[in-house]
């Protein structure tokens, strides 16, 4: 599956017909799992197997590895999700070669220093190596992803894993309070600078149409003229720069060194903290040669420079003054790609492979140290050279390589340096500034070098030391001796060591060709030997007299200190997202309704007075009539009233009813009998319904708001109410083809009945009013389900302390009611049967019925009415539900659809012409469950009173 | 209205619940109280057929049914079986926690199965009517699930209130609803889409309409400014209830966008388009800021989801067919990590203890290293880490979002994510660097509890690596 990708940048692009570069990053993965796995055989296996997971890694690596040195570029790709143009792409070319042998090539030698470092004996290994070396591989891993990309996305992926695995790594031993918030700090920092960097590699893939490397990297013209390009710099920035530790970013790499001195070694000097830089120079051509890349970059650099130098010279703890040396060399490099110039970038680069090496044996040496003297306290460390003087003179090759001592690897790239700074700004008015900090920086970085010899190795003896230095075992200085060796070697024959990878590196960064550059020694006495010298020089003024200026130091300490204002920036945000909550979110219901209602009419009101249409739609408005304006004032006024009496529930109540009264009254304005016949009988059961449940309620409610919440909440009434107004009115305005038009047209031909209502019901919408019946069926007995055998205590006395009536029955209205029963049925059966015809049907009737039999109830009490009527309503509605249930299954036998109804017209003597549909027996299964389930609710909650069931004491009262 | 039973067979996933809920229902009554495992049981049974099936009735071109009600396409076919996988997860998850408070009763799983019922009628619906009749048959268990623990006050409360505002958000999707029939004359969504595209946005009736579905859509997402039960809900109502709540109905919610907005309106896009970015960004911008001070998880949960429907809005907002796909890539998969998340917090609870509190967290790698790497697993997911699905989801609907040329709010969503790690993140720092405390028990679970929560874990994983294919599905149902 590996594709031709044409060549698009004057970099010959090759197709290699292999898959090692994905296989060289997986290995390490691999090597994670199985590391872990052998931790069981014990600490030093486990390095083995960790070491020879990463030599397989190089040893996978190498037929690739003449490749960049012919001039070509691997690119190997795998389809992963094409959806969204991102593709497991590699790429190998010169920079990837000179990361990936960094990579691998240190990564080996502090696997071995690590083996010795971290286990004291053989005999009892200490416990999470397995985890150790998991991690390391990880990162190693990740960190190989990263500089092996071909696509920007992929590279993303990697790039947080590398956050997320040194995260790992510096918290490696937890238990320590330090290690926690160092990894939290670093996880943090990188990790939003991740995201950054996603935010601006998106805006460069939607610029050049393209997250590979291949296509990016020959757009730059059209990308630095994108206008969105200064905020993609930006975000690319902050990504490379948190993870380089750049300045104002650079403090969580100081608090970092809580990590295992190895860890230190490989993870803050040699890669992660170069993955930042890498960065700048993968997207060099592309990004370089602007005024805001000046800017910032320089801008990012020099700081960096000068403070890390600064901080590294008054730390007391060696890995402390290493960390800010390092953060100050990141800040040399980063200001080189700032520089942009071709001769710029190489010397750039030169420094990360010189950096590299020098800062990787510096920890070794510094771990050495620690491991032997049980501190790393500079104040206590002295005169080491007595006790260690191999390892001595290898941290002192090392130190002076990164002072930029001639003879050594770090003065050649420092010479460059210094040359690139002193040729960049010399037309300008201030040009002169830039080379004086440079070089101020250099008389920085050899004072800090200068101390990490003297105050070590020689100066004194040592104070106080919790045990005896010595020698460290072969092995472990072995590392050191390698890197150290390829200083002095670099430093010593650059042109028959260095040059070649460097010039093939350069190329890739530059994609062009490189400039001629001379990595000679001796170049004459010019201007930047002039600021080596200063430098040196400088640095041994400074550190003679450093006394004083550590008091200084002393005395500015936290000032300047950038984690405190990160500290403060957490504690800002978590300050304001708990006020956030305070404000918002209090829990209270009443509280969360203003809020929607006030969303909803917002947003109906935007979306209204967005949108150009009026109103008031086309249609024709019709003259209001006396009677709707009476209708409509009436209603105001009642609801008025209600809202008023509200808190007199018995008066609240009455009101109620004639608000019901009222909308049947609109019914029959419309002309819609039908409804208000409907409207009229269930206002009657759900006022009965009311009082029952009044009986067990105060006779006035409480005033429970205050004043100004009432003025809210009438505002915020009238808004919604308005709005609701409008939306009506906008409805009704507009003409609208109603369906009502069809059921006219076809309740005769279809239904067999000329009420619409009652034809809908039973016919048409048959299967809705099954539903229905079924549901009402299911709420009564579920409501007699809970209320059964439930008794409850009324109040005995009213609001002034009055008992009730105990004449719970007035033989006269007792006697009446009886009278009224029949009459009631009556009229029940005759709405029953004109049902289909004319206003009326089962559902009426059954809620006449119903009512009818309440009253008695009501009025006979439910003793009475018990021995003359069963209380059980079951078969009632069990009868109901099946006749309708029948009706449709009849149709269903017969060939028809569920519930299609018939009709026909049977002469009957004396009655006259007769009409009898099937619907009808549907419309009794109707009216038999509305009695049964009304019947079963109300006599239930009747019979939860007191009041029904009243003592014997009060029964044998006199009537 | 003729009945053709050929109409069943797509809705065999649909019918497969309503039996297994039935049954449940009845056989529940003649269980014995040691015997109510059976539910479980039966429910398990019955989300797997329903599984099956959707396989075995989905795919191939798009049928529309029950007179157009309803329909099966691959948007689907795909919702529901990620709605009832993720169900399924859910249920194994409640088991151990309804035993030990004596409520493995059936009517939790009966009340449960209802709720995926509406949700896949949700996404089965091609008309207004049932969409919002399988809205409500969701809502209405859910409200019964919240108020499940009927000693618990803050449960009846969570339940209150979930009842009134979710009456008062389904009664404006309603409102939109009988506006746009009335600006349309049509429930159902083709002819909806073709009588808006005549008219476009000349009528005011289909403005109000549109403004009341979003408003709608809004609260069933919980999206700011109508996520004001979402927390209250979360903290208060009890854990499984609150898994079952928190995630499936996301998809269902999706599914309710996408059949709203996508296919019934998909020609005012420029319009709902502007009141999505306005709740997409409030959303974000609140769900993260507010969750960093939370001390309840369950609480802080709840704000992350908030967050979490702001990045689905993106994807719905780009209007692209790669946003919508972008979207419901994210729509399935925070399902998926809130079902872990929800699950842990149950696995941590025990007879008489809930685990409710971000301190309750502390030192789970001590307790159970293994159901402490599934969390930091779903935390890492939720933070869009990769190489965690997470990202991927993120990075997707960012990416839709960069194409329809909306870079700032691209931005904005990187900047509020940032934020919002931070407070995974905590979690994190909580379940490995702190000591457990001095009464906590190790974990005890069964096996099945086990062997989900791994499923579920490795899975965000797994699809982080492998994102192609569930994301090829998402984009073949848009294509």
């Amino acid at each position: 599956m590996v594709s031709f990708c044409p060549p698009r940048s004057s970099v010959f692009i090759t197709e290699f017909n292999r898959m090692n570069l994905p296989l060289v990053i997986l290995t390490p993965f691999i090597g994670a799992a199985l590391t872990a796995w052998a931790a069981r055989f014990g600490a030093r296996r486990t390095a083995w197997v960790a070491g020879g997971m990463t030599l397989l890694a190089l040893i996978i690596l190498a037929p690739t590895l003449t490749a960049p040195f012919k001039g070509e570029v691997i690119i190997q790709r795998w389809s992963w999700i094409p959806q969204a143009g991102v593709d497991l792409a590699f790429r190998f070319d010169g920079l990837a070669l000179l990361f990936t042998t960094m990579i691998l090539g240190i990564g080996l030698l502090v696997i071995l220093y690590a083996r010795y470092y971290l286990s004291d004996d053989a005999q009892n290994p200490k416990p999470g190596m397995g985890r150790f070396y998991a991690y390391l591989l990880l990162f190693m891993g990740s960190m190989l992803g990263v500089v092996l990309s071909e696509n920007l996305i992929v590279l993303l992926i990697f790039w947080e894993m590398t956050s997320l695995s040194s995260f790992l790594l510096i918290s490696y031993s937890y238990q320590g309070k330090e290690a926690r918030q160092g990894a939290r700090m670093a996880l943090t920092v990188t990790g939003l600078g991740g995201l950054a960097l996603l935010g601006g590699f998106m805006l460069l893939g939607k610029m050049a149409g393209s997250y590979e490397l291949s296509v990016i990297l020959a757009q730059g013209d059209v990308i630095r003229a994108d206008p969105l390009y200064t905020p993609m710099l930006v975000l690319i920035l902050i990504g490379a720069f948190t993870k380089s530790a750049q300045f104002p970013f650079h403090f969580w790499l100081p608090r970092a060194m809580a990590a295992p001195t190895p860890v230190s070694a490989y993870l803050h000097s040699a890669t992660l903290v170069k993955a930042g830089i890498f960065l700048l120079a993968r997207l060099f051509p592309v990004l370089s040669g602007t005024p805001e890349w000046s800017w910032l970059v320089i801008g990012a650099g020099l700081s960096t420079l000068l403070i890390g130098a600064w901080f590294a010279l008054f730390k007391h703890d060696l890995k402390g003054l290493l960390a800010y040396s390092t953060i100050s060399h990141l800040g040399l490099i980063t200001l080189l790609f700032g520089l942009a110039t071709p001769l710029a970038a190489v010397a750039g680069l030169f420094h990360i492979i010189n950096h590299a090496t020098f800062k990787a044996s510096l920890f070794m040496a510094a771990g050495i140290i620690d491991h032997e003297c049980g501190t790393r306290d500079m104040r206590r460390i002295n005169g080491l050279w007595k006790f260690m003087p191999y390892t001595a003179t290898l941290a002192m090759v090392a130190a002076a390589s990164m002072a930029g001592v001639p003879l050594f690897n770090g003065f050649l790239s420092k010479e460059m340096f210094f040359a690139e700074t002193t040729d960049f700004f010399s037309d300008r008015p201030w040009g002169w500034m830039l080379p004086t900090l440079v070089a101020l920086a250099g008389v920085l970085a050899v004072a800090y070098s200068l101390r990490f010899i003297h105050d070590v190795f020689f100066n004194g003896d040592p104070i106080n030391l919790p045990k005896t230095p010595h020698e460290p075992p072969f092995w472990m200085k072995v590392p050191a001796e390698i890197l150290v060796g390829i200083c002095v070697l670099v430093g010593m024959f650059p042109a028959m060591t260095v040059a070649w990878p460097l010039k093939v590196a350069a190329t890739s960064v530059l994609q062009a060709p490189p400039p001629r550059f001379d990595l000679a020694i001796w170049h004459g006495f010019n201007l930047p030997l002039l600021m080596s010298l200063i430098a040196l020089f400088g640095g041994l003024l400074v550190y003679s007299a450093r006394k004083p200026l550590f008091r200084q130091a002393n005395r500015l300490e936290g000032v300047l200190d950038a984690g405190a204002y990160y500290d403060s920036i957490v504690r800002t945000v978590a300050g304001f997202a708990t006020a956030l909550t305070n404000a918002l979110d209090r829990g209270s219901l009443q509280r969360l309704m203003v809020v929607f209602v006030v969303s909803v009419i917002a947003m109906g009101l935007a979306g209204a007075l967005g949108s150009g249409s009026p109103l008031t739609g086309p249609r024709a408005l019709l003259a209001a009539d006396a009677v709707s304006v009476f209708i409509a004032l009436a209603l105001i006024v009642v609801t008025l009233a209600t809202l008023i009496l509200h808190h007199r529930r018995l008066t609240a109540l009455v009101v109620v009813g004639a608000l019901g009264l009222l909308v049947a009254l609109i019914f029959v304005k419309f002309s819609a009998p039908d409804l208000a016949l409907t409207q009229l009988s269930v206002e009657v059961v759900t006022i009965v319904l009311l009082l029952l449940a009044l009986y067990f309620l105060p006779q006035r409610s409480p005033r429970e708001s205050s004043r100004p919440r009432r003025i809210r909440d009438t505002v915020l009434a009238l808004l919604a109410g308005g709005s609701a107004g409008a939306l009506t009115w906008a409805m009704l305005t507009r003409p609208h083809e109603s369906i009502s038009s069809f059921f006219l047209e076809n309740s005769v031909p279809g239904g067999g009945g000329t009420n619409v209502v009652n034809v809908i019901l039973v016919d048409f919408r048959g299967y809705d009013t099954l539903g229905e019946i079924s549901v009402l069926a299911l709420a009564g007995l579920g409501i007699y389900a809970m209320l059964k055998d439930l008794e409850l205590t009324g109040l005995a006395r009213d609001a002034r302390g009055r008992a009730w009536n105990w004449d719970a029955h007035p033989s006269i209205m007792a006697a009446l009611t009886r009278l009224l029963l029949p009459l009631a049925l009556l009229v029940s059966v005759f709405i029953f049967l004109r049902g289909h015809n004319q206003p009326g049907g089962g559902f009426i009737a059954g809620l006449i019925t119903a009512v009818a039999l309440i009253m008695q109830y009501l009025t006979n009490g439910v003793a009475w009415t018990h021995q003359r009527m069963s209380d059980n309503m079951h078969p009632l509605i069990g009868a109901g539900l099946l006749i309708a249930t029948v009706t449709g299954l009849v149709s269903i036998l017969l060939g028809y659809p569920f519930l299609t109804s018939t009709f026909t017209h049977i002469h009957w003597p004396v009655v006259g012409d007769f009409e009898l549909a099937s619907a009808m027996a549907f419309d009794l299964g109707v009216f038999l469950v509305v009695v049964g389930a009304t019947l079963l609710i109300l006599i239930h909650l009747g019979l939860m009173h007191d009041a029904s069931h009243p003592d014997p004491k009060l029964q044998q009262e006199p009537r | 209205m003729h009945f053709d039973a050929a109409n069943l067979i797509p809705i065999l996933p649909e019918i497969t619940l309503l039996i297994t809920a039935s049954l449940v229902l009845m056989v529940d009554l003649y269980l014995k109280e040691h015997e109510k495992g059976l539910n479980h049981t039966l429910t398990l049974i019955g989300i797997a057929i329903a599984i099956v099936l959707t396989g075995a009735v989905g795919g191939g071109e798009p049928q529309v049914f029950f007179d157009g009600n309803l329909i099966r396409d691959d948007i689907s076919d795909l919702l529901k079986g990620a709605i009832l996988i993720v169900s399924l997860l859910a249920f194994v998850y409640v088991r151990a926690w309804l035993q030990d408070r004596g409520m493995l009763v059936g009517e939790f799983y009966v009340l449960g199965l209802f709720a995926i019922l509406g949700m896949l009628i949700m996404v089965s619906a091609n008309s207004f009517l049932p969409l919002y009749l399988g809205l409500e048959l969701q809502a209405l268990s859910l409200y019964a699930l919240v108020a499940f623990d009927r000693d618990s006050k803050k449960g009846a409360e969570a339940a209150m209130k979930y009842f009134v505002l979710g009456a008062l958000g389904s009664g404006m999707l309603l409102y939109g609803v009988s506006m746009i029939y009335g600006a349309t004359g049509s429930i159902e969504f083709a002819p909806v889409a073709q009588a808006v595209a005549e008219q476009g946005m000349s009528n005011k009736v289909l403005v109000f309409g549109i403004a009341f579905l979003v408003i709608g859509i809004g609260f069933k997402f919980g999206a700011v400014p109508f996520h004001m039960w979402v927390p209250d809900i979360y903290e208060g109502a009890p854990t499984p209830s609150v898994l079952i709540l928190g995630s499936a109905p996301k998809i269902a919610a999706f599914a309710l966008a996408i059949r709203m907005l996508v296919d019934g309106l998909g020609s005012l896009h420029p319009d709902w388009h502007q009141m999505l970015v306005i709740l997409a960004v409030l959303s974000m911008g609140l769900g993260n800021l507010v969750a960093i001070a939370q001390s309840n998880i369950k609480r802080m949960l709840a704000y992350s989801t908030i967050s979490h429907v702001g990045f689905i809005f993106l994807g719905l907002l780009a209007g692209s067919e790669q946003g919508y796909a972008s979207a419901m890539f994210y729509s399935i998969v925070y399902a998926v990590m809130a079902a872990g998340a929800f699950g842990i917090l149950l696995i941590l609870s025990r007879e008489g203890f809930d685990a409710e509190r971000l301190e309750d967290l502390k030192g789970l790698n001590d307790r159970d290293a293994w159901y402490a790497a599934m969390m930091a697993l779903v935390m890492f997911s939720m933070a869009g880490v990769p190489p965690t699905v997470g990202f991927m989801a993120k990075l997707l609907v960012l990416e839709a979002v960069v194409r329809v040329d909306m870079v700032w709010l691209a931005l904005v969503a990187v900047f509020f994510s940032i934020i919002g790690a931070f407070y995974y993140l905590r979690v994190v720092k909580f379940i490995y660097f702190d000591k457990p405390a001095d009464d906590a028990p190790l974990l005890v679970t069964t096996g099945g509890v086990r062997v989900a929560m791994s499923i579920n874990g490795l899975v965000l994983l797994a699809l982080g690596v492998f994102p192609a294919a569930l994301l090829t599905l998402c984009q073949d149902a848009f294509a």
